[in-house]
């Protein structure tokens, strides 16, 4: 599942015939002067300024103003340029053309196994959750289209009548074609408005949750994913993704900020049984880690770099189940790699390191790993007898438990 | 016994490396297991035509690959089975293509990033053909004793260690490649071993699903339990907690779901496999998942450490019953061991092997090469240069830096001599004619020998046996020399003379005397031209003779010399061939005014008898 933010989202919409207000996405303040030379409704408009980042609560956090004139808009702008909020920098904004309303609709398209349902309400806005039994849903199996007199009986379902019904059938079909070809996973306009200056439905918002893994066969998609979490990926994040993008196998990171147990297991399912064995015991997660697939021993030697530099960590977790194809030996060279550069640079003092794993070449492996003691590291290591997650309990409560 | 994967699948790889690669792992494990090797072909259209080398013990077998799935399976139609190790751009047409044949019964998808579209796709697709698709991002499946689909099961000591090659009682079902070998680790230690183990893959939509599996599993009357290896997300498992409690069921179900962890994590924070993501409305968390799996009367622990004593339990539980029956245990080494390598035979210092080289220079089996034990990088970080490398290489010497400056006079001096010499020409000749460099140069070397640039190693063997046997006794030396060779090497040049002096060698001795240079040799040399050059103007040391006496003043052995001239002349070679290369040089052909064409007259060819 991969997040585009409003902007993008919006030009997908556009390109399927999809209305939305007119806007612009401004990424420095110097853009400005000239989007209001060329944009003439930016003149005239009243307008809405929004951080134009994967910020979860814009409104809540005053990075939402409206009804602004154009120099409102302007020093609106160049206010949130640059803010810092939870620890990330606003690099963009969005300027929209403000349409007001009376009435808000709700029109969503989400994936399921079968097909896709699409949503629709003849409400908006936050009204839409506490009112979830009263939007209707009709089913499309994929590699199908939705037919015209599904969509109209949907609408009807749901409260629309009169000239509505056939404009929500419009949109929705759009809206469902947009999902289509682009590799939709979840589609969301709301609210869905009319807009008073034409009389037709206008997408004043645009959730757009495209499949990351398509993105070979949209060759036009030129916008970058935002982050799912609410907060944008640290610098440490990016670099392992970067490289995790041009590697065999895959390398993961995700920082906890404040965590105690520093991850770097093995496995996209081990990993997690690894979390869940940390969180059993009352311990805190430094972050989530995964490496897999057989990468190169200079990948998982970068995020072992990444991993001793977690701020005031006192264990690392090196496990992993009993490995299909990843070779032990070659991808414990780089962590033990990573391991001796942290130490000669200070870091890893008082943490306890933790190593639990099977696989191809195990027994080499291990032994390299039980030869750091000799180096003066702080390091348990254990082998295929010792069951999957008891170095995490061992860590938090004491080995001779 | 088993599901899906037996001894009568018959496998096509659609795939390249990766899928020789899996080839290879089923092949270790039909050799544990004393069976026929089930790979029947290979489709990559790349490759199309050639075959793939699969070793099987001590053999290597040789399987065919197509270019097609039908041509595969026209040619081989025992196969029922089709593994899919192709990339996630096309990896759907091969699964479609997968279905739609013929032959072709159960397919198995093992790679990663297919687009949950496709996925959808093939759902619907194999539904209407009444086939299975396994995946994607599956790892494989592996029947103890029976057949091995795909990686799963890992290296060769890890089938016999979790007793892989005999049927036990548990069936297991993981999203989780990595842990597949886990569980079955863990069945072997806490119980009798498995039937059969399948990775479905950690995708939102995993083509096939647990409850498909499951009822497979219970018509499987060796399988007494099935463990679920299960993740957050998704309604799998409780679709499977929902078949369970439908109605009585023969199989014991253990089942243990990973993701307890997001509780905890900052709101929206996931990770873990695609798959893995809550509802909007907190459904599909581990907590709900394992609770509604216990309460459908499967064994669910709460984490992932205490599966082994539910295992245990359960295992213990059917055996007081009778329905397992303890296995008589096939002690390891009573199984076959894979044939070792030759290299690690030999390291193991089981076996001695005649070398057939020996080398005394260099040694590049470490990280870098050692010239005569010296590393590479440590001799450039020292400040060393090519003359000390030549030193080593040639010589087995580190030669001092007056040496070496010595050495690298001789090779900027002897690097080129202009076009119209056999050697430039040659190679120039070859650059004309559309010659690639290497064997232009080589065409200009080849031209070095007794007649050019090859005087060298003759000059100082000679002057050498002059100045051990007529130290003081030029004549007699010359006499010796017209009796027994004839012209002394080194000695003569058909322009220069005592008049018109060789530059390059009166630099090369200037450079002696500047360097301070013990010239024993050279002296020699000396002396004799002034006997010869009284004779005859032109009988003076040229340039070869002088770089013989100097280098075997130096200390090079008499078989290095003409090397120098080798190398040093290569320079020049690649020189011409570049600058004919770059020019667009025209082929070369004699003129007839160039050629004396003395022969016969046009004659009758006599009849032929």
């Amino acid at each position: 599942m991969a997040k585009v933010l409003e902007g993008p989202g919006m030009e997908l919409f556009n390109k399927w015939g999809i209305r939305t207000p007119r806007h612009v996405v401004i990424s420095s303040t110097d853009q400005i002067e000239s989007l209001v030379q060329s944009n003439q409704w930016m003149r005239e408009c009243k307008m809405v300024v929004k951080a134009h980042e994967a910020i979860g609560s814009r409104m809540k956090l005053g990075l939402v103003k409206v009804d602004l004139d154009v120099t409102e808009a302007i020093e609106t702008a160049q206010e949130f340029m640059g803010r810092e909020v939870h620890g990330l920098s606003i690099s963009q904004v969005i300027i929209a053309e403000m349409l007001s309303h009376d009435e808000e609709f709700y029109l969503a398209v989400k994936s399921t196994r079968e097909g896709a349902e699409i949503l629709m309400a003849k409400f908006g806005g936050i009204e839409v959750e506490s009112n979830w039994d009263k939007v209707s849903h009709t089913f499309v199996p994929v590699g199908g289209k939705p037919a015209d007199d599904q969509l109209e009986k949907c609408a009807k379902e749901a409260g629309f009548t009169g000239e509505l019904v056939e404009k929500m059938r419009k949109f929705a079909s759009r809206l469902y074609e947009c999902y289509d070809n682009e590799d939709g996973l979840y589609m969301e306009i709301n609210p869905l408005i009319i807009n008073p200056n034409d009389g037709k439905l206008c997408a004043l918002d645009a959730v757009v949750m495209l499949d990351g893994d398509s993105r070979f066969r949209h060759p036009d998609w030129s916008f970058s994913f935002a982050p799912e979490f609410g907060r944008a990926y640290t610098e440490n994040e990016k670099q392992i993704m970067e490289i995790d993008s041009r590697v065999k196998g895959s390398v993961k990171l995700i920082e906890i900020p404040g965590g105690q147990v520093a991850m770097l297991p093995a496995g996209g399912g081990a990993s997690v049984f690894y979390s869940d064995a940390v969180i059993a015991k009352d311990g805190t997660l430094a972050n989530y880690a995964e490496y897999s697939g057989d990468p190169p021993a200079w990948a998982v030697e970068a995020l072992t770099d990444k991993i001793c530099s977690l701020p005031d960590i006192k264990h690392i977790i090196v496990g992993g189940a009993i490995a299909n194809f990843t070779d032990v030996k070659a991808t414990f060279t780089g962590i033990i790699a990573g391991f001796r550069k942290a130490k000669e640079e200070g870091q890893l003092k008082g943490v306890k390191i933790w190593v639990r794993r099977g696989g191809p070449n195990e027994a080499v492996g291990l032994e390299y790993m039980r030869k750091l003691k000799d180096e003066g590291f702080d390091i348990h290591v254990y082998d295929r007898y010792t069951p999957l997650t008891d170095i995490v309990k061992y860590a938090l409560e004491g080995e001779d438990k | 016994m088993s599901i899906i994967a037996n001894t009568d699948s018959k496998v096509v790889i659609m795939g390249g490396v990766a899928g020789v690669n899996a080839a290879k792992r089923m092949a270790e494990f039909c050799y544990l297991c004393d069976l026929d090797f089930n790979v029947t072909s290979f489709v990559y259209p790349p490759d199309a035509g050639k075959s793939a080398e699969i070793p099987f013990g001590s053999q290597f077998l040789s399987v065919p690959i197509y270019k097609t799935l039908k041509e595969a399976t026209d040619n081989h139609p025992e196969t029922n089975t089709c593994l899919i190790y192709i990339g996630a751009n096309r990896a759907f047409a091969g699964a479609m293509e997968a279905l739609d044949n013929n032959s072709v019964k159960f397919v198995s998808m093992i790679t990663e990033g297919l687009p949950e579209k496709d996925a959808k796709l093939l759902i619907q697709h194999s539904k209407k053909v009444g086939k299975l698709v396994n995946g994607p991002s599956a790892i494989g499946i592996l029947s103890a004793g029976e057949c091995r689909l795909g990686v799963i099961g890992g290296e060769y000591n890890n089938l016999k260690l979790s007793k892989l090659s005999r049927q036990g009682s548990f069936g297991v079902l993981t999203k989780s490649g990595g842990l597949s070998n886990e569980i079955m680790w863990l069945v072997s230690q806490f119980a009798d071993g498995i039937t059969t183990t399948i990775g479905i893959g950690g995708d939102t939509y995993p083509c096939t699903d647990f409850v498909t599996f499951l009822e497979l599993f219970e018509k499987d009357t060796q399988t007494k339990a099935v463990i679920i290896v299960g993740e957050m997300g998704g309604d799998l498992e409780e679709q499977a907690a929902e078949w369970y409690s439908a109605k009585p069921r023969r199989i014991k179900l253990i089942a243990v779901v990973s993701g307890f962890c997001q509780e905890t994590l900052p709101k929206g924070m996931k990770f873990g496999h695609a798959g893995a993501k809550e509802g909007e409305r907190g459904e599909g968390s581990a907590r709900s998942k394992t609770e509604i799996l216990a309460k459908a009367g499967v064994m669910a622990p709460p984490t992932f450490g205490d599966l082994g004593d539910t295992i245990k339990t359960v295992y213990e539980d059917l055996k007081s019953t009778g329905q397992i029956k303890e296995v008589e245990e096939i002690h390891p080494s009573d199984l076959p061991d894979l044939p070792r390598k030759v290299e690690e035979v030999i390291t193991a210092g089981d076996v001695m092997v005649q070398p057939l080289i020996k080398t005394t220079i260099t040694d590049d089996r470490g990280e870098e090469p050692l010239y005569c034990g010296y590393r590479a990088s440590e001799l450039i970080n020292k400040g060393y240069e090519i003359p000390h490398i030549m030193g080593l290489l040639w010589n087995k010497r580190l030669v001092s830096d007056k040496e070496a400056d010595m050495m690298r006079r001789i090779i900027m001096l002897a690097a080129d001599h202009g076009p119209c010499v056999s050697g430039a020409f040659a190679t120039i000749m070859a650059a004309c004619a559309g010659i690639g460099m290497p064997q232009a140069v080589a065409a200009g070397l080849i031209m070095i020998g007794p007649r050019f640039g090859g005087a060298v190693t003759d000059a100082g063997k000679y002057f050498k046996y002059g100045l051990v046997n007529y130290p003081n006794d030029i004549p007699g030396f010359l006499a010796h020399m017209k009796k027994n060779f004839g012209p002394v090497p080194g000695i003569g040049h058909r322009v220069k003379s005592l008049k018109n002096p060789d530059k390059r060698v009166k630099e090369l001795i200037k450079a002696t005397i500047e360097l301070d240079l013990r010239t024993p040799h050279l002296d020699y040399a000396l002396e004799v031209e002034k006997v010869t050059t009284a004779k005859k103007d032109n009988l003076i040391l040229n340039v070869d003779g002088c770089m013989a006496c100097i280098l075997t003043d130096l200390g090079f052995p008499n078989e290095t010399l003409n090397g120098f001239f080798v190398m040093a002349r290569t320079i020049g070679m690649i020189g011409h061939w570049c600058d004919q290369k770059r020019e667009g040089g025209r082929l070369i052909r004699l003129f007839n005014y160039l050629v004396n064409f003395a022969v016969p007259r046009p004659r009758d060819v006599p009849d032929k008898k």
